[in-house]
């Protein structure tokens, strides 16, 4: 009899199915996990650091109170101790990675060298996401170092959950760049992701994902900020762009040269043809 | 009596990336062991090609053919590695089973002109059970991978007569297309789908078991190619551009606005003039 399970690998093996959640099946795929591993003290303990990490990697969108906009979850607003903060209105707050609620909102501090910065990126791409994305949410950070250099990262999530038509899809991207304000141009670099599942009597997905990187013209905060959505918008147009260009040769090539539609005979198979001889020879040899 | 763990097994393979399902798999053997077997033959993985180098022909590797650790080829129905006493068809099956891979060869050729296939069949109490299998890789043109395979699980139960049956079959055809380019980085679009069917058919000269099974094979993969082309090519993209559009939305108010007017310009225009 094999030997049992060590509390590292259920671990390991527990937070790799939680991970790997299509966007919106969180809790089914936890209940599942719940209902093979039949230890609810271990699912408390491990599984909530899975959530937490999920949950910053597909950037769930928040409700919080004292705001008109969803907050992002992701690691640039993480404050330790399942706190994280919202650069749009200035607070933190606590965040229930399982129930997927914020609590006890508090105001937080931002970076005011970055501020002017960040402030101006946040209404030009907020305006930029509400043009191209159905049910979008954003989440803008700037932060400073020292010697004066500015980081700032835009975040998109864009969701759609239809579970009772068995699919379910989600479109992620940060653009990132680090500048000096004297600079003439930085780099901008994006990662854009999308998943999608359905799972009506199957189970099919798809996962892509692309890496950026475009230059920035650095001016002012306002120009700065209105060159990066320029940007940002041809570099996902291009990125949706390729992938139903991608789908087109999919279909119209590689599928059809999988399997043919219909013979080249252009008629289905004469079964009668092909199977009959030899079993009607054997049935007389018995007979 | 179903064991609910297997459920939540079952159900969970159905959500987790089917890109990954053998290390998914794998990975909830190791949890919950004691559904291994129930796992190994409910969970369809893609197809593993042999060569069996006794008649330089290639066959597929499933559950079925599996004995311990060995596999069945059904070109000479032995076993690699090899085992003396390995689970076998009968002799009556045997010739079947031949019979079956024969005709399923040239379906395969006519349908997928290439790939591998194989047919493997057990005995049941009333009749005969088997699985006809196929893998079909593309050959990276477009610089697209692609890959089909098919898992049909048949069930035939003879009548006492011997000149009816009832067919019962399970298919599963997953599909794997991957590419890599500048425009659209990495895409992975890959998973299956499971169809079932039902009938009973009159067992004779003309339509012995083969041809009843290969008619029944050839309509329901027919039918999935059309679904997967479907949900593949039309559903998950349509989902894709349902999360963002390439246009505004103010530019796609302005576009629908001005489908309205055309719209009304010529329903004017249609209209028979007012003498």
């Amino acid at each position: 009899m094999a030997e049992p399970l060590s509390r590292q690998d259920k671990t390991r093996i527990v937070s790799n199915f939680i991970l790997l959640s299509p966007p919106g099946e969180f809790n089914e795929v936890f209940n599942d996990v719940r209902g093979l591993l039949r230890d609810d003290g271990l699912l408390k303990e491990e599984a909530g650091l899975a959530a937490a990490r999920h949950n910053k990697e597909q950037f769930i969108p928040c409700k919080i109170e004292g705001s008109d906009r969803k907050v992002l979850i992701t690691e640039h607003g993480d404050q330790g101790g399942d706190r994280f903060y919202d650069p749009h209105t200035k607070q933190t707050f606590r965040y229930d990675h399982l129930r997927k609620e914020a609590s006890d909102v508090k105001p937080g501090k931002s970076d005011k060298v970055a501020e002017p910065w960040r402030n101006a990126l946040d209404t030009e791409y907020f305006s930029y996401i509400q043009k191209h994305f159905t049910n979008g949410t954003t989440s803008v950070y700037g932060s400073s170092t020292p010697d004066g250099s500015i980081r700032l990262i835009a975040c998109t999530e864009s969701h759609q959950f239809n579970a009772r038509n068995f699919w379910n899809g989600r479109w992620r991207s940060q653009w990132s760049v680090s500048f000096q304000p004297s600079q003439k141009t930085a780099e901008l670099a994006g990662i854009l992701k999308v998943q999608v599942h359905y799972y009506e009597e199957g189970n099919v997905q798809l996962v892509t994902s692309k890496e950026v990187k475009e230059t920035l013209n650095i001016t002012s905060e306002a120009e700065t900020a209105k060159a990066f959505c320029q940007l940002v918008m041809s570099a996902e147009n291009e990125y949706q762009t390729a992938i139903t260009e991608n789908y087109q040769t999919m279909s119209s090539t590689t599928f059809k040269a999988l399997r043919r539609a219909l013979p080249i005979t252009k008629a289905k198979i004469d079964w009668a043809k092909i199977a009959g001889f030899g079993i009607g020879k054997e049935l007389k040899k018995a007979t | 009596m179903e064991d609910p763990q297997l459920d939540c097994a079952l159900d969970l393979m159905r959500r987790l990336p089917p890109q990954k399902i053998e290390s998914n798999l794998s990975n909830l053997i190791e949890l919950v062991p004691h559904l291994c077997e129930n796992l190994l033959s409910a969970v369809d993985q893609p197809l593993k090609v042999a060569r069996d180098k006794a008649v330089g022909k290639d066959y597929l590797l499933c559950d079925y053919n599996r004995d311990g650790d060995s596999y069945r080829s059904p070109w000479t129905n032995q076993y690699d590695p090899p085992l003396p006493d390995g689970a076998m068809p009968s002799e009556r099956l045997r010739r079947l089973e031949v019979e079956a891979n024969s005709a399923f060869d040239q379906y395969r050729e006519m349908y997928f002109e290439g790939g591998v296939s194989s047919v493997y069949l057990w005995d049941l109490d009333h009749g005969f059970a088997g699985v006809l299998l196929i893998k079909k890789a593309g050959d990276g043109s477009n610089k697209i991978k692609g890959c089909w395979d098919s898992i049909h699980v048949v069930e035939v139960n003879e009548k006492s007569s011997g000149r009816a049956a009832h067919y019962k079959l399970t298919s599963t055809a997953m599909l794997w297309l991957q590419t890599t380019k500048t425009g659209s980085g990495t895409m992975n679009l890959g998973g299956s789908l499971t169809r079932q069917a039902e009938i009973e058919a009159n067992v004779g000269e003309s339509s012995p078991h083969i041809a009843n099974i290969g008619r029944m094979v050839e309509d329901m993969e027919n039918k999935i190619r059309n679904t997967l082309n479907d949900i593949y090519f039309s559903k998950t993209k349509d989902i894709v551009n349902g999360l963002r559009s390439t246009s505004s939305a103010a530019d796609n108010k302005q576009r629908d606005m001005l489908k309205k007017d055309l719209a009304n310009a010529l329903h004017k225009r249609n209209q028979p003039a007012a003498n």
